[in-house]
């Protein structure tokens, strides 16, 4: 199990102990990661219960009195359970809040489908005033959210279990903003989130067979940085988007927004197929059998942007 | 029985040609009381700190309230005038980004009541007195998330939080909450009841109820009458959004005049 899952707790008792504003409530999950902010930020944490719904809305009274809510459970069961909370108790009422949830995607791969959740940024993207990010790492994780988290808009936090594993330097962590992992002329990747670390190593596969790539890392789905992305398909013209994400709604519908103008654009995507993902097993047996491999990355590259050619 | 509260709700809505005038004739004499005796606000700034919240959570009776807030200076008349069109601020539910003195956007039954137990928690930790009351439904008790907050606020001891149930039959017509007042002294919260039109009944509960930060969280059971004041809308027939022809609109307010 990863890091963030373990460390998203210190992050936000690093940001507790000096914002007295900031108020966590959880929905009795990580309740033993989270005494330390419990301790030293006094009267700020509360483990409400199982009642999503009512944590979220709580958290938007909270808001409306001034403080900095972080409400932290399980993704579905805010996602999907309070969705309604989430869209009239804060967007429809422009109060700010920070949502965090635990088990990305198909994270909880071996627990089924009633702890997966392939749709959220879908989802939430359609209500006005979200932010959506996808940290990987603990630092990614604290110069997002304390870039944001005072923001008058419904931050949302994917943490996944397995981070990506590439070093980013702090200063190119900016919400909103991809970071360009590599150069190269023939094809873009771009890589959400936890795919970064796939679609790194499928670099040195796609070299083999003489192709080089621009690789953009994405952390931030909204607002997109739609202007790094296009800039870089109208030199290849030719690009993979590679997400953990059900098909509609994702970020390779986003970037084919923005981007159908491109004259001769090829444009492919890895993402998750349009059906509850039954089978069982650990989060890497999913990543093999989806495609979500170096491998996998290269094969669509090679047989959907150049026609198996090379 | 604030007949000439009455009369406007009943203006305005005809007027505007959409609304619930059974809903709002339910409550007015709920809220009516509270602005004039239990709220601290101030219209020329409705976000000063130090005011009580009051959350409608039955954003449907929302022109009970729009008439206190145009009554106090909140709103203007022509607010009133322009309910539910084009160029006014006033809608068929409330919207606090719109409108001075709503503290929550509620129509969603089920909502307003977990903002509120936020607020009161909120206030609490900043060791404010304010004082939240909420107004919900004995219909919107049938949301499962009414019980939640019930659950959630006598847990963590709300005592600055008082709802206020208006209960006018409604739920009865569909799926009856039963026992009203012994589910919410089950679920510990400190329970009073008393007729909904009878000021000085609503009065003499209040100078009981206490605000105190850290104690059990006070409920209200208003027992109503919906459409109480124009007895032909009287009841659970076919008034609920119903909006009277001129002929009825006039013995609504002939009846609220004598």
């Amino acid at each position: 199990m990863s890091g963030l899952r373990n460390n998203f707790a210190s992050v936000l008792h690093r940001i507790g102990l000096r914002d007295p504003n900031l108020i966590v409530l959880v929905g009795d999950i990580s309740h033993y990661r989270l005494q330390p902010f419990a301790k030293d930020c006094p009267g700020r944490y509360y483990n409400i219960g199982i009642c999503e719904p009512t944590i979220v809305n709580m958290a938007a009274g909270l808001s409306k009195v001034g403080f900095y809510p972080v409400v932290h459970t399980i993704s579905p069961f805010i996602v999907e359970r309070s969705f309604e909370q989430l869209k009239l108790d804060f967007c429809y009422q422009e109060l700010g809040g920070n949502i965090m949830t635990a088990g990305s995607a198909f994270d909880y791969a071996y627990l089924g489908c009633t702890h997966h959740c392939y749709n959220d940024f879908g989802l939430l993207k359609t209500l006005p005033g979200t932010q959506l990010f996808y940290p990987c790492s603990e630092t990614e994780l604290e110069c997002l959210f304390s870039q944001v988290y005072q923001l008058k808009a419904l931050n949302y936090f994917r943490l996944p279990m397995f981070e990506h594993g590439i070093s980013i330097e702090r200063e190119k962590i900016i919400p909103g903003k991809g970071i360009m992992i590599s150069q190269g002329k023939d094809v873009t990747l771009v890589a959400i989130g936890t795919q970064l670390k796939s679609a790194y190593a499928s670099l040195s596969l796609l070299h083999k067979r003489g192709l080089s790539a621009d690789l953009i890392y994405i952390h931030t789905l909204k607002p997109l940085d739609d202007a790094l992305i296009t800039s870089s398909l109208e030199r290849t013209r030719k690009g993979i988007v590679i997400e953990e994400h059900g098909i509609y709604a994702n970020a390779f519908d986003d970037i084919l927004r923005v981007s159908y103008r491109i004259t001769d654009l090829r444009l492919s995507s890895v993402s998750i197929p349009h059906r509850f993902l039954r089978d069982y097993g650990s989060y890497q047996e999913y990543c093999q059998r989806l495609g979500f491999s170096a491998e996998g990355i290269t094969h669509k590259v090679l047989n959907e942007l150049f026609d198996g050619t090379l | 029985m604030n007949k000439d509260l009455r009369r406007k709700i009943i203006e305005v809505i005809y007027e505007a040609g959409e609304g619930h005038i059974t809903s709002s004739l339910s409550i007015i004499d709920i809220i009516a009381f509270l602005y004039d005796k239990v709220l601290k606000f101030d219209p020329q700034n409705p976000s000063w700190e130090e005011r009580d919240y009051f959350v409608l959570s039955k954003g449907h009776g929302c022109v009970a309230l729009y008439i206190i807030l145009q009554k106090y200076g909140f709103i203007s008349e022509k607010d009133l005038k322009t309910k539910s069109s084009a160029s006014g601020i006033l809608g068929g539910h409330p919207d606090c980004t719109k409108v001075p003195g709503v503290e929550a956007s509620t129509g969603s039954l089920g909502h307003g009541i977990a903002t509120a137990l936020g607020i009161a928690l909120g206030l609490r930790i900043r060791n404010k007195n304010n004082k939240v009351i909420v107004l919900i439904g004995d219909g919107e008790s049938n949301e499962g998330a009414i019980w939640e907050c019930a659950l959630v606020a006598a847990h963590l001891k709300l005592g600055n939080l008082c709802c206020i149930v208006d209960n006018n039959g409604s739920a009865g017509q569909v799926l009856p909450v039963c026992a009203m007042e012994q589910k919410w002294i089950s679920f510990g919260w400190e329970t009073y009841s008393t007729d909904g039109h009878c000021i000085a009944d609503i009065e003499s509960i209040f100078q009981r109820v206490s605000f105190d930060q850290r104690a059990k969280p006070k409920v209200v059971i208003a027992n109503t009458i919906k459409g109480k004041g124009v007895s032909f809308m009287e009841g659970h027939g076919p008034w609920h959004a119903k909006i009277p022809t001129q002929e009825e609109y006039g013995r609504a307010i002939e009846e609220l005049a004598s």
